[in-house]
């Protein structure tokens, strides 16, 4: 049994990460317990204090107490706690201490000195229970990040604990890599096993979770048994600032006003007419003489248009959005806008993606910098572009960052700033050097809605702004949300490409919807409208 | 394709060595071609470590690559033999460096790459942990080998996110320092997070443990194993007794 009593924290460095205040909480052997809330709610902080990273790891205020079977977290070292309890995170990439999978699933049970004989045999248990023999002896360094997050769970259950807690787990996958996921977690459920689990997405946990705890500011506001749970509504939902529970339910955002009569417009012309696309023809990519992992025979992308690049881990979207932005120097084929050839380096001159760690794209020393710094490769030929020649590069700065909601924050270092505030600077750089096509990887993995609203609302501005945009994603609500155009990928193939109309809208469910596929019947048929501006 | 320093997984070849004795090997061998000359009874056991990295190779499946080292190693002596009594003066001493470079080098980078090649990182880490190294030591070792690619992913991604800022090119020539801070600074904060993050998943399961840790990976050090590490530590007498 877990309990926490009257437990309170505030972390020591106050960078961001949000403490926890009059914290009550018991959960009984074999539960399995949701943490819900807005991000910054503190369920993370609350995951941390089970598995002992709070007070071990992470410095703060600790008032309260923590108690596992009746002991004290605080008085017992993390790797006595790390037999009771097992942990898995958020970002695949930062879990894994070896190199190679195999050693990697012993790991834990080697820091507990167990005998080798015994390791082998749990291993053995744990790949043949959890199907993972592709897996094994591997680098995990060319594993995708949901084969990254299999072997993070199964290294954990080797480890035989009886209690597991679970950090936004599902973060960085696909459906196919959530569905692996909830099996685990189903898995231990059968085995009797305690599940704690911090979540925004919670379709996949719809039929998993025995209670559901929401916390706002640090606190507990609510808690719901499964039944209830269950029976939220979409609007109730939205309300508390959490992701659907049935992604059925999700339907189409119609754009309104103008923007719904450019989509229709859109529709009707023909997907040749060159002058309001971006043409790619043979457009192909291999790594050194092996067969292409991209091979597109003829794709159009709507120029004014949103489209959602899908398909499944390792479909080529990532090595896609390469080609296109000119990164991939042995990419062949034909692009052309409007007519004219677009080759590699014009194309890294007119595209920008929006990484998915948009830490990697920001250099400069303060927001204001970091536009300004976009600007001066711009110079030369602003000048002949720009009428309004008084404009100074600062001017011009502030009504970008203002478009982008950024102008408080421009004395700011970027590195100072949430992740929202970073994607936005990033997105201010490639408006201020003028790039016409706009890529975003990823662009809401692990948002919460208000942040997939924020997003979705930065994506409508930049539309608005007449970019081309291409978004990689596998968060339905917000290509639901945003886009009017669907391209989806496998094997580095176009396999389908369409609006996102009536037809298309059920073509995507029925994309998204196959890796959801419960044990127990979902019921289809329940459909709710939750859309912008609703 | 991020590049591990060493295997990550098994290779499929049937001949294998301990990576104990591949070490020692590795460590004789070049002190002797390095450090030694060919005088005496080394005459006899230089040849030996030159075309021991090759026969390795050969074996465990790698005879493209051997045929490479021999190749080079037979044109620089066959250059030291023919072209060196031809040329005289600069050129003549610069010859008599570089053949004698390679000639010296290129059985040790063999046996370099062989070793690199056909160890798997769970294996060196296990055989340091059996040789009684302190984990002081080889757990540095071990980040060190998880670290590696990660650095290199990172500069991948920063320098990427560069190329499409238009950052680099001629303004990299006029300020060097403010691209190496433009460099840096992204690729501190992520592997500073990664570690962050690292750290606090090892100590979950349990990386601070003071009890004697298992490793499963099994080594086996075998006839062969012993054979040649013995050859190796007679000829390390014999060179000791040359110099």
């Amino acid at each position: 049994m877990i309990e926490l009593k009257n437990v309170s924290f505030t972390y020591a460095r106050g960078d961001g990460e949000n403490g926890l205040q009059g914290i009550n909480l018991k959960v009984e052997r074999g539960e399995v317990v949701l943490l819900c809330g807005t991000s910054g709610c503190g369920k993370t902080t609350l995951t941390r204090l089970i598995n002992g990273l709070i007070p071990h790891y992470y410095e703060g205020m600790l008032e309260g107490e923590v108690t596992i079977n009746g002991q004290a977290v605080s008085q017992l070292p993390l790797y006595e706690l790390a037999k009771m309890v097992g942990s898995v995170f958020q970002n695949p990439r930062s879990q894994f201490f070896n190199v190679d999978t195999t050693s990697e699933l012993a790991f834990g049970c080697e820091n507990q000195g167990l005998p080798r004989e015994v390791i082998e045999a749990r291993l053995h248990t744990t790949v043949s229970d959890f199907k993972l023999h592709s897996l094994m002896n591997r680098s995990l360094f060319h594993l995708s990040g949901g084969e990254k997050q299999k072997i993070a769970c199964a290294s954990v259950t080797a480890c035989h604990p009886e209690k597991f807690v679970l950090d936004e787990p599902s973060s960085n996958l696909d459906t196919a890599a959530i569905e692996d996921l909830r099996r685990f977690m189903e898995q231990w459920k059968a085995l009797g096993k305690t599940i704690i689990i911090a979540e925004h997405r919670l379709a996949f946990l719809r039929n998993l979770v025995d209670r559901a705890v929401y916390l706002k500011n640090g606190s507990i506001v609510r808690e719901f048994t499964a039944r209830q749970f269950r029976a939220l509504s979409a609007d109730e939902l939205e309300t508390m600032g959490m992701r659907p529970l049935c992604l059925k339910e999700l339907k189409a955002a119609q754009p309104a006003g103008a923007d719904q009569r450019l989509t229709e417009a859109q529709e009707s012309t023909p997907l040749a007419e060159e002058n309001h696309h971006l043409c790619l023809s043979r457009f192909e990519f291999a790594y050194h003489s092996s067969e292409p992992v991209l091979r597109m025979e003829n794709l159009t992308i709507p120029k004014t248009g949103v489209t959602a690049i899908i398909g499944d881990n390792g479909a080529g979207k990532s090595t896609f959005a390469r080609c296109l932005c000119g990164l991939e120097k042995r990419c062949s084929g034909l692009v052309t806008m409007g007519g004219i050839h677009w080759g590699g380096r014009e194309r890294l001159k007119r595209c920008y993606m929006v990484m998915q760690d948009v830490n990697h794209q920001l250099f400069a020393e303060s927001v204001m910098e970091e536009v300004l710094l976009s600007m001066q490769r711009q110079k030369t030929k602003e000048a002949t572009k720009i009428t309004k020649a008084t404009e100074t590069p600062e001017a011009k700065a502030e009504i970008i960052l203002k478009s982008l909601n950024l102008l408080h924050l421009k004395e700011r270092h970027p590195m100072s700033l949430s992740g929202g505030q970073k994607q936005r600077v990033a997105i201010a750089g490639a408006v201020a050097s003028h790039k016409d096509i706009l890529i975003f990887d990823e662009p809401t993995s692990g948002l919460d809605l208000v942040h997939m609203k924020e997003v979705a609302a930065v994506l409508a501005q930049l539309r608005r702004m007449g970019k081309t945009i291409l978004i990689i994603s596998h968060d339905l609500e917000l290509i639901l949300k945003s886009c009017t155009h669907v391209v989806c990928l496998e094997k580095g193939r176009v396999t389908d490409s369409y609006p996102l109309n009536g037809v298309g809208v059920n073509k995507l469910k029925a994309f998204f919807g196959s890796g959801t596929v419960s044990s127990e019947p979902v019921e289809i048929e329940a459909v709710v409208a939750r859309a912008v501006g609703h | 394709m991020p590049r591990e320093l060493m295997q990550s997984s098994p290779a499929q070849g049937r001949f294998s060595l301990d990576p104990r004795s591949k070490l020692l090997l590795l460590l004789t061998g070049s002190t002797i071609l390095i450090a030694g000359s060919p005088q005496g009874i080394m005459t006899y056991i230089r040849p030996v470590f030159v075309l021991l990295p090759l026969a390795l190779l050969f074996l465990s499946g790698r005879s493209r690559v051997a045929g490479r080292f021999a190749l080079i190693y037979l044109a620089a002596l066959l250059a030291e033999q023919v072209l060196l009594p031809l040329v005289s003066g600069l050129g003549g001493f610069l010859l008599v460096a570089v053949l004698g470079i390679l000639t010296r080098f290129i059985p040790s980078l063999a046996l370099g790459y062989y070793m690199v090649s056909t160890t798997t990182v769970s294996e060196f880490i296990a055989a340091m942990e059996r040789m009684r190294i302190p984990r002081q030591v080889v757990i540095p070792f071990a980040v060190m080998f998880r670290f590696f690619p990660t650095v290199l992913e990172e500069s991948r991604a920063i320098g990427d996110a560069m190329r499409m800022r238009g950052i680099g090119g001629i303004r990299l020539l006029k300020n060097p320092l403010t691209m190496l801070e433009y460099r840096l600074v992204p690729m501190m904060m992520t592997t500073v997070k990664i570690g962050e993050e690292l750290s606090a998943s090892a100590l979950t399961r349990g990386l601070g443990n003071p009890v004697a840790r298992t490793n499963i990976c099994r080594l086996r050090f075998g006839v062969v194993d012993a054979l040649l590490s013995a050859m190796a530590v007679a000829a390390f007498a014999c060179f000791l007794t040359t110099v």
